[in-house]
């Protein structure tokens, strides 16, 4: 058989929904992708290098910004670095309102993949239904933070503030409500053969493979393999919650989907733990005049889990007021580029951002 | 205690000849000169089963000029983080590639490429990672002066000078008037 003349194709650099402003480069012969790369660079704000002319706390205006859909594991994994340098205690009451903000910013974070899964599939209502209630978690941060998508709201040494009163139920009732939701996402998501059809073996990340291309989060899961920092290398309260990390074998959209949905239930399930279990106490040990704060010379690596995977801060100081650098290494750097490019070989045109949604890609992350 | 992270370290040191130390709980490092680096990459990842590469980082120690590159690798077996350390010379800086061992070091070998100038040879991709066309010095560089660069390179937007009011030099150029209600919220 002849073989097809291949054709170069770009995928944005508008995201196709939910992503983030990036481009994919394809060639295709008829429909079928033969190689992908994936550029970016039209995000790029020099977040890294701005950080190393701020002192340690003005630095958190900017680090909330590397993940516009989930900043809070930004705020954390900078926060237990510093502490980890500085040596510097979190209150326990501090550590149970910091694992409650991780959950609700996985929760919120969950409702924007269900909008950009099912859309990119051509479902929209649910889209409109997840992105409706993700308000209402919103709601939960303004208050708690004054912010609706950037909080600034955990500090090396514990949090600003404590939790405003009758926030616990509130919160409460929101988690109820949201969890009745799910079971309706379920209905028009999980048990739509548009979905199943579409989803089912496609954009496969091999199991055999999938540690050593990097891959983390759920796409890991999704292959059947164990791994979340929550449960690897527990920190604040998640070693005091019970929660079951979900696998998947197949490594598909649909795998990555069904650990996801899991997961949302999960995240509902630890705050609500959370909010009974948590002690009284102070929320913030305080660090010094920020103006004349200076952490000792170091260097710390701090993870944390978020939706899209591990997140990693290498963070250095020389002993000054500021930064001497902070490096940030985002699940999307790998899930996002490497093993994006390696999937959508052989994939349908069609599936491209279908695939980039289910990987959880996040260019911000990526160019810093 | 720590009995996992000693018997890492102790592995390494007797294997490559190299001085570490164990951080503490779940964290190891060495230091090894830079032709090392990569063998002790392949070591670990193929007979450690230190499979994933989490980071790899530079820092600019521009007062000693030199970069300090850091390789950040985790077991899911043991649970543990590796650190692998070296510093290289920041003139003419050129580190061993070793996207051969993971594929994903290629993107981060671009980005420090762009960012620090410093050279892999053998690495496929010759396009840019997140700048397009800079011919200046490469900018995460400590030298390299953003403020000075940003205010050579784009113009001075009126409005923005400090005390000023923004809304107050829209209605200079517009001929409108600021409100009252408006006025109340200036800086002046």
């Amino acid at each position: 058989m002849a073989r097809e003349k291949e054709t170069t194709l770009f995928i944005g650099p508008q995201h196709p929904g939910i992503t983030g402003n990036m481009m994919v480069k394809l060639k295709v012969a008829g429909d079928t992708i033969t190689n992908a790369s994936v550029q970016v660079g039209y995000l790029h704000r020099a977040f890294e290098k701005l950080i190393e002319r701020r002192n340690w706390l003005q630095s958190f205006t900017i680090l909330c910004r590397f993940c516009v859909p989930e900043p809070d594991p930004m705020e954390l994994t900078y926060a237990r670095a510093v502490e980890d340098l500085e040596g510097r205690e979190v209150p326990e009451r501090a550590k149970y309102i910091r694992t409650m903000v991780m959950e609700m910013a996985r929760l919120q974070s969950f409702m924007l993949w269900y909008a950009g899964q099912s859309g990119s599939a051509g479902l929209y209502t649910l889209g409109q239904w997840s992105v409706g209630d993700r308000n209402y978690i919103l709601d939960l941060f303004e208050e708690l933070t004054g912010g609706r998508i950037y909080h600034m709201y955990i500090w090396p040494g514990g949090v600003r503030r404590d939790l405003p009163k009758g926030f616990k139920d509130r919160a409460l009732k929101t988690m109820d409500y949201l969890e009745k939701r799910l079971d309706e996402f379920d209905k028009l998501l999980f048990d739509n053969v548009i979905f199943q059809k579409r989803a089912q073996g496609v954009g496969i990340v091999p199991k055999d493979k999938a540690i050593e291309w990097g891959v983390v989060g759920a796409p890991l899961r999704g292959c059947g393999i164990k791994a979340d920092v929550r449960i690897d290398e527990p920190y604040d309260a998640y070693d005091k919650v019970d929660f079951i990390v979900p696998t998947h074998e197949g490594g598909d959209v649909w795998s990555r989907a069904q650990v996801r949905r899991i997961e949302a239930r999960q995240s509902i399930s630890i705050i609500r733990q959370v909010l009974e279990k948590m002690p009284e106490g102070e929320v913030y040990n305080k660090v010094p005049n920020p103006m004349k704060w200076t952490i000792p010379a170091g260097e710390a690596w701090a993870k944390t889990e978020s939706v899209r995977g591990e997140v990693g801060f290498y963070v250095v100081s020389d002993g000054s007021d500021k930064p001497r650098r902070v490096h940030v290494k985002g699940a999307a750097y790998t899930n996002g580029i490497t093993v994006t490019e390696k999937i959508l070989k052989g994939q349908n045109i069609a599936d491209v951002s279908f695939i980039l949604n289910s990987m959880g890609v996040c260019p911000p992350e990526m160019e810093r | 205690m720590l009995e996992k992270e000693q018997n890492l370290l102790e592995q390494i040191e007797k294997t490559f000849n190299v001085k570490g130390k164990v951080i503490r709980e779940r964290r190891v490092e060495v230091w090894a000169e830079k032709e090392m680096v990569s063998s002790i990459l392949l070591y670990v990842k193929n007979q450690l089963g230190y499979k994933h590469l989490n980071h790899i980082s530079v820092i600019d120690r521009l007062e000693e000029g030199k970069f300090q590159l850091v390789y950040t690798v985790y077991s899911h077996e043991t649970g543990l983080t590796f650190f692998v350390k070296t510093k290289i010379d920041r003139e003419n800086a050129e580190m061993e590639n070793i996207d051969t061992i993971w594929d994903q070091a290629n993107t981060y070998e671009r980005e420090m490429r762009e960012m620090y100038g410093i050279q892999f040879p053998g690495l496929i991709g010759d396009q840019d990672f997140a700048l397009e066309d800079w011919d200046e010095m490469p900018p995460m560089r400590r030298d390299f002066d953003t403020e000075a660069y940003a205010s050579q390179t784009f113009f001075h937007q009126a409005g923005r000078e400090d005390a000023q009011d923004v809304r107050e030099t829209i209605a200079d150029r517009s001929g409108e008037e600021v409100p009252e209600f408006a006025k109340k919220y200036s800086r002046d």
